[in-house]
């Protein structure tokens, strides 16, 4: 059965990438969304026999190098983290498949994108499913591939192109760190698989190394490395900025990866690597300063973008920043529970938004748009939905995952921890303002769009909003459901068994009561002041931006990192490679290889050119200079 | 033996002046006839040496045939009329001194050659010649031509039959527009291509070409 | 030097040789000079042959001797049958004219 789960969605980008000329563009686009969606239905089995038999499991496929102390195998790990993943990856996949067959209905490349997107599937379910850290790294990799494929699938547009290979580079750097954590693992632990490094990880609590001229404990340095990786992959602070240019790709690209799945594998990482994280505090305290500053940030951000993908992306940036700190202050199962969530309503979010994009004819701009609330009904209360689930209204999904790490956080006492559940408070303050922001914008006020009349705005078809109600369907329930399985008292004990390692269990406290209701507080009442700044007095917003110019163009520019890189990374690598071209290749290798050569044959074949003639008393001459040589030498001799 | 001396020296300084001017002489006429002088005085020499037969053989066929050749040849091309300057190319008098080098070279080897015979140093001082008085030369030539070298012989007589047709067959041409009868072609006509019919068409000619 | 000896006929052949051998390349007048050289090379060598037989009293070098005055006289009339038909096609024996063979 598991085998059937990783490989069907494999069987189904075969079968449309390379065959999907043949059997025609809606039989591959059933096929696949068939293929992904029975994984869909398997995943629950698995995760049903998970919650209720704590099923677990280690299916070897093929030994794939046995190398001296190398060991690795291919295979499918079954426990609860990763059923948990299992879940969200097949279900959204399986939805984003059925969502893009009317997505993509007036695209020519309709197969390609299907096998891609099916590609992807597969990849992520081979990073999920691993047993080693190798597995690991090759689904990671093939993820950012899949990526790069469909961030560029319109690739007849440079900016799709650009952005694509922004994403994959922003990735490789963290890529690298992952590498080399993977690298040091091996040299100290001598081997990759999961169980014969986490179970001796605490023999290597003190050992240090000297890594570039610093010598550092053994084990910081491996979590900082693998948190690199992690970082990269889901966009924290200082390698996020592909995340918002990955917006080129088309709408359900960007739910699946940009949501639900691809950035969702840092935390997947951090949370399978707990093991390791747990001793080596350092490391935790890194996370969580990344993560809530990641956080943060990305909440800043979004309150002035106007593109509606572009804020949805740092809202996922935001949010991610959130599951992050999450596990940076041990509370792995928390995280873990906000991924499962945000899962759903990040991707009703995208696929809605996705929705509004199609009836405004891929029309991306928020102030292009306004007062359709009427005339796309089914759309609107998806959004809604969305919505309330993202801010953390009370008793929606996001309530329950939101509020418990900031809770966790509260209760961890150190300053950080403290610091950081204030922060996360407020932004979730400023994830209302902008959350519904985009709705009011988008659905309400006057209509602003100059091209298209409001009378020929009609819904999504039907194919388009039964992914979108299945997630919403998620999105209300599932955090009330599944909140006691995985973030209650005894989740440890009963759900997670060994997939996470907590040393200190988790405080099982109530924080103070204000702690409790603040936030939903704050979040309900940013319904109504959201509704007055951007519906009833456009006036505040254009007095606050004109008198905070610097402020709010530091805001809009992102602040201002992708020109930072561009000054500190970009520039400098054209300009070393400029050089290296110009004056190495051309100049010193060219000349005295292949162009130094030719050029060296070409003279001496001109001057014995010169020694044909065709005058016959001079071959004759010649003739005679040789007898003459030869008498001397025998002469001589 | 003074006599001997005197007549060697005579027709060697002849034989190399002649053949100086053969090279060095402006007009091509002149050069056929220093060649010719050339040929003369070496088959006095042989003569005088003792093969008496091949002196004569070649004032024969040198001098009567392959001399008077050249002469045809010349005439012919008209090249008397060709005023050039004496060894003057078309750059200058550059090529002469290397030239002049290689030759002086040749020349001192090969005096070197005969001077430091290492193999048979006897063989130099043979002064006298052996004058058989019973056989002439001739006769001894007939005597081995014909038995030991019969093959040669032949062969030599091919060589010649082949050099007559190389000729004839280099510069045989034939010319246009002369009426030749030609018999081979004249029986081997097919009854079917002998007449033509060809309707004429009014007031306009038709053209015959044979 | 009063008494002539072998080596006295072989430096006269020697000479001639080298006369007829410079003829071949200093001469830029005409081919026909070329043809004479050659014949004049040929004479040198029959002159060495000659004097070698007589003075080893071995009658083989006039033997030989006969059939190089024969091949002399084939070559002679095949390179002068040459030489007219070139001149039928280019009209001029200047040696500096014929460099078709040029690289």
């Amino acid at each position: 059965m598991e085998h059937t789960l990783v490989f069907l969605p494999l069987f189904g980008s075969i079968l449309s990438g390379f065959f999907g000329r043949y059997i025609g563009d809606r039989n591959s686009e059933i096929i696949t969304s068939l293929l992904v969606s029975i994984s869909a239905l398997l995943s629950f089995v698995i995760f049903k026999e998970v919650i209720l038999n704590n099923y677990e499991n280690n299916l070897v496929i093929i030994n794939w190098i046995n190398s001296g102390m190398l060991d690795v195998n291919w295979s499918i790990k079954i426990d609860a983290v990763s059923s948990v993943m299992l879940v969200v990856v097949c279900l959204v996949s399986s939805l984003v498949h059925i969502y893009s067959i009317g997505y993509m209905s007036n695209d020519p490349h309709k197969t390609r994108f299907m096998a891609y997107l099916s590609l992807f599937t597969f990849s992520m379910l081979v990073l999920v499913t691993s047993d080693n850290f190798l597995q690991l790294f090759f689904g990671w990799e093939g993820v950012g591939l899949c990526s790069y494929f469909l961030i560029g699938f319109w690739f007849k547009k440079d900016s799709a192109n650009a952005a694509a290979i922004k994403a994959f580079l922003v990735n490789r750097v963290g890529d690298f760190g992952f590498a080399i954590g993977i690298f040091l693992i091996f040299y100290l632990f001598g081997s990759v698989n999961y169980d014969e490094v986490f179970s001796k990880v605490p023999e290597f609590l003190n050992k240090e190394i000297s890594f570039l001229f610093i010598t550092v404990n053994a084990v910081d340095l491996i979590c900082i490395l693998l948190f690199i990786g992690a970082m990269g992959k889901s966009a924290q602070f200082f390698l996020h900025t592909w995340l918002p240019d990955a917006m080129e790709g088309p709408t359900p690209v960007s739910a699946l990866i940009h949501a639900a799945t691809m950035v969702t594998a840092g935390v997947f990482l951090v949370v399978r690597c707990s093991p390791i994280f747990e001793y080596s505090p350092l490391a935790l305290n890194i996370v969580v300063i990344v993560g809530f500053v990641t956080a943060f940030f990305a909440a800043t951000v979004a309150i002035v973008q106007n593109d509606i993908k572009k804020i949805i992306a740092y809202s996922t940036c935001s949010q991610l920043g959130y599951m992050f700190f999450a596990a940076g202050v041990g509370a792995y199962n928390v995280a873990m529970f906000h991924l499962f969530t945000h899962a759903f309503f990040k991707a009703l979010l995208f696929l809605g938004s996705g929705s509004v994009i199609h009836s405004f004819k891929d029309e991306q701009d928020i102030r292009n748009m306004g007062g359709v609330w009427k005339k796309l009904p089914y759309t609107w209360v998806l959004m809604i939905i969305g919505t309330l689930a993202l801010t953390g209204f009370p008793f929606l999904s996001g309530y329950y995952s939101k509020d418990a790490i900031i809770e966790f956080a509260y209760l961890k006492n150190s300053g950080l921890g403290i610091f950081a559940a204030y922060l996360g408070i407020f932004t979730a303050f400023l994830t209302a303002i902008y959350s519904w922001r985009l709705i009011f914008k988008t659905f309400h006020g006057t209509y602003k769009n100059k091209d298209i009349k409001i009378e020929t705005m009609h819904e999504s078809p039907y194919i388009m909003l039964l992914p979108l109600m299945v997630l919403s369907i998620g999105s209300i329930f599932a955090g009330f459901v599944f909140k006691d399985l995985l973030i209650g008292h005894d989740s440890a004990e009963y759900f997670w068994t060994d997939s996470i390692k907590f040393i200190i269990p988790l405080s099982t406290d109530h924080p103070p009561y204000w702690i409790i209701y603040l936030t939903p507080i704050l979040v309900v009442l940013a319904i109504p002041i959201s509704y007055y700044i951007f519906v009833k007095n456009k006036n505040i917003t254009i007095w606050l931006a004109n008198e905070n110019k610097p402020l709010y163009n530091f805001l809009l520019n992102k602040w201002y990192f992708d020109e930072f890189y561009d000054y500190i990374f970009v520039r400098p690598s054209k300009k070393i490679g400029f050089f290296l071209w110009q004056y190495v290749d051309i100049k010193i290798i060219d000349k005295f290889g292949p162009d130094g050569i030719s050029n060296l044959i070409k003279k001496l074949s001109d001057k014995a050119v010169k020694l044909q003639s065709g005058y016959i008393y001079q071959y004759a001459f010649i003739i005679l200079l040789g007898f003459s040589a030869l008498l001397t030498y025998l002469i001589v001799l | 033996m003074i006599a001997h001396t005197i007549f060697f020296y005579t027709f060697s300084l002849i034989a190399i002046l002649s053949s100086i001017m053969v090279i060095a002489s402006k007009n091509t006429v002149h050069s056929a006839f220093f060649l010719i002088l050339d040929f003369i005085s070496i088959s006095c020499l042989f003569i005088m040496i003792g093969a008496e037969f091949l002196g004569m053989i070649m004032l024969i066929v040198y001098v009567g045939a392959v001399a008077v050749l050249f002469l045809f040849v010349v005439m012919m091309l008209n090249v008397a009329q060709q005023k050039n300057e004496w060894f003057k190319s078309s750059s200058g008098y550059s090529h002469m001194p290397i030239g002049l080098l290689i030759g002086l070279v040749i020349l001192i080897e090969l005096i070197i050659v005969i001077g430091g015979w290492k193999y048979k140093p006897d063989l130099l001082s043979v002064t006298s010649i052996t004058v058989n008085e019973n056989i002439t030369n001739t006769h001894s030539i007939g005597n081995v031509l014909y038995t030991d070298y019969i093959h040669l012989f032949q062969l030599s007589g091919m060589i010649l039959l082949v050099a007559m047709i190389g000729a004839i067959v280099l510069t045989f041409e034939k010319r246009s527009g002369i009426k030749k009868q030609s018999y081979i072609k004249q029986i081997s006509r097919e009854k079917n291509e002998g007449v033509e019919l060809i309707d004429v068409p009014n007031k306009q000619g038709i053209k015959i070409d044979d | 030097m009063i008494s002539i000896n072998l080596g006295h006929y072989l430096t006269l052949s020697s000479i001639i040789f080298t006369i007829g051998v410079i003829g071949i390349f200093l001469n830029r007048k005409n081919v026909i000079v070329i043809l004479m050289s050659i014949e004049l090379i040929l004479l040198a060598v029959n002159i060495n042959l000659v004097s070698f037989s007589i003075f080893l009293n071995d009658i083989g070098g006039q033997i030989f001797t006969l059939f190089i005055l024969t091949v002399a006289a084939a070559e002679a009339s095949i390179g002068l049958a040459i030489i007219v038909v070139y001149y039928r096609n280019s009209n001029t024996i200047n040696v500096e004219e014929i460099k078709s063979l040029k690289g």
